[in-house]
């Protein structure tokens, strides 16, 4: 095979991996510690990609600024989010949990999509880019945009890698995705972790959303296709498991890259199904899933 | 330190506990006993706010704690170890005391309890870097009872801890609680190993039926008829 093209395939997988990577983060973290199916995650992304349209060009801020503001903003919509729905559910259900927040997450992604057409219209808002610049790598010269969304995802999952595991709140998010009465008898307030959590997932969303607003614009309905890739990712890897979701996503985005070259367009998808439906049959936990059971039972 | 008055509690429509009333005092080492069934863990589950009571009162450091949740319990001084330990599985043994210490902010004062567990328990110090679910079951009841004592508890409350616990480790078990009480540290033990347990209290509680049948004096206790027929097997 040809060195160039082996070459291509896998920068184009590894860029396109950190950003399933970012988004099945969050995805993983907030059914780990929340036990939430999130079928609402894609509003998010779409939420910080019109955050960021708004902010880069009709405020005509920088493309960073513009950025952490629909960072910012999805955050913020994911505590009130969290306080407005999700908390007084949690006070009501009992063993019915997974299944209420489940028809909650589907529920809340219709009504999202549905605000955002009646107040934002059903046009595509994109930029063309952010940067105008390219970068040249192994001979081939890439949008500056693309190794930036790259970047500005491998930091936050970098950063809130440390966050969890050397922070004092950090800790405490590991300690609820384990033994929530355990770490109530410790002194920790689950509804604050449980609020930070779906706000931190949010925001991984909307960065998502934002820092791939030159190749995906902003519309009502984008949240489709980047909900379906992160919940492959997050099968891929085993539900709730973050650190898995990282590898996955990489394992995804790669495998996506080659199989759209061997097989051609629209057949990736096929592809990555077909993986999945052998990964199910054969390791139903997924990659790297092996306490299942306990989130469930938690 | 704790008073508590007339509680009832239970699960749902079942009620468990119909009339309990028991008393702690500072430095007090005491112990609830009774067979399988009598009440004892949701006595405790009640105390610390996992269950909430349906009537009753619980009183802590003269503060009405009933029915607070159970962090807030928590954060008052009241420690409570499970009988199902709730550690942290898949964190390190260092993770878990670290949390246990959550409440507390001085750093300097957090390490400084984190070498008196590891001073109680050495092998939690080699253990420190491996995962909390990897530890044997003695292992297991240390960590959680170093984890309980990392919030510098005023009260420590134990459910169980002979639980499942081969007869050398139940031994290590109690000589380490009873060195928590000599260095200070008030304990609310629950247990059915009575026998034992009369050994290194200082006065017990009988629970039968969700009430308290019977107390006194570990000592009296020893000596009263209907104990040792019931519970000590001794005529």
């Amino acid at each position: 095979m040809d060195v160039t093209v082996l070459q291509s395939l896998l920068l184009t997988g590894l860029l396109r991996g950190g950003l399933y990577a970012l988004m099945a983060v969050g995805l993983a973290l907030v059914f780990g510690v929340m036990n939430i199916c999130h079928f609402a995650h894609g509003e998010y992304y779409v939420l910080g990609a019109y955050a960021a349209f708004f902010g880069f060009v009709t405020l005509g801020l920088n493309p960073i600024p513009a950025i952490l503001l629909a960072a910012f903003l999805s955050f913020l919509a994911g505590v009130i989010t969290d306080k407005l729905l999700f908390h007084p559910l949690r006070k009501r259900s009992k063993g019915e949990w997974v299944m209420n927040a489940f028809l909650l997450t589907a529920g809340l992604s219709v009504v999202l999509q549905n605000v955002y057409r009646a107040v934002f219209g059903m046009r595509y808002r994109g930029i063309t880019q952010y940067w105008d610049a390219s970068v040249e790598i192994m001979g081939m010269s890439i949008a500056a945009d693309r190794i930036m969304a790259f970047v500005i995802a491998l930091s936050a999952i970098f950063g809130l890698w440390v966050f969890l595991q050397r922070t004092r709140t950090g800790r405490a998010i590991r300690a609820v995705s384990q033994d929530e009465r355990g770490s109530m008898l410790v002194g920790i307030n689950l509804d604050h972790i449980h609020t930070l959590t779906f706000g931190l997932g949010s925001m991984l969303a909307g960065l998502g959303g934002a820092s791939l607003l030159s190749l995906s614009p902003a519309y009502p309905y984008g949240g489709n296709k980047p909900l379906i890739a992160s919940w492959f990712v997050v099968t891929i890897a085993g539900l709730g498991n973050t650190q898995g979701a990282i590898v996955a996503g990489f394992i995804v985005g790669l495998f996506e890259s080659f199989s759209y070259f061997y097989l051609g367009q629209g057949w990736q998808e096929v592809a990555s199904l077909c993986l999945l439906i052998l990964l199910l049959l054969f390791k139903p936990t997924g990659l790297f899933g092996t306490n299942i059971k306990s989130v469930w039972e938690k | 330190m704790l008073e508590v008055n007339h509680l009832q509690a239970g699960y749902g429509n079942l009620n468990v506990l119909w009339d309990v009333s028991l008393n702690v005092r500072q430095g007090e080492f005491v112990a609830l006993i009774g067979s399988n069934g009598a009440g004892k863990t949701t006595t405790l589950r009640a105390i610390s706010g996992v269950i909430s009571p349906a009537a009753g009162e619980v009183r802590f450091m003269n503060q009405m704690i009933t029915g607070m949740a159970p962090h807030r319990i928590s954060q008052q001084g009241l420690s409570y170890i499970t009988e199902e330990l709730n550690l942290f599985e898949g964190m390190t043994v260092q993770d878990n005391l670290l949390l246990g210490a959550y409440t507390r902010r001085n750093g300097r004062q957090v390490r400084a309890s984190l070498e008196q567990v590891f001073d109680l328990f050495p092998i939690l110090k080699e253990r420190s870097a491996q995962m909390a679910g990897t530890l044997s079951g003695g292992e297991r009841r240390m960590l959680a009872i170093g984890r309980g004592l990392m919030s510098e508890p005023d009260l420590l409350m134990v459910d169980e801890p002979s639980l499942g616990l081969a007869p050398k480790m139940v031994m290590n078990v109690f000589q380490a609680l009873r060195a928590l009480h000599e260095r200070g540290v008030t304990l609310l033990l629950v247990e059915q190993n009575v026998h034992n347990t009369l050994q290194i209290a200082d006065k017990a509680y009988v629970m039968e039926q969700g009430t308290v049948a019977l107390q006194g004096s570990s000592a009296g206790l020893l000596d009263n008829e209907y104990l040792k027929e019931t519970y000590l097997g001794k005529r």
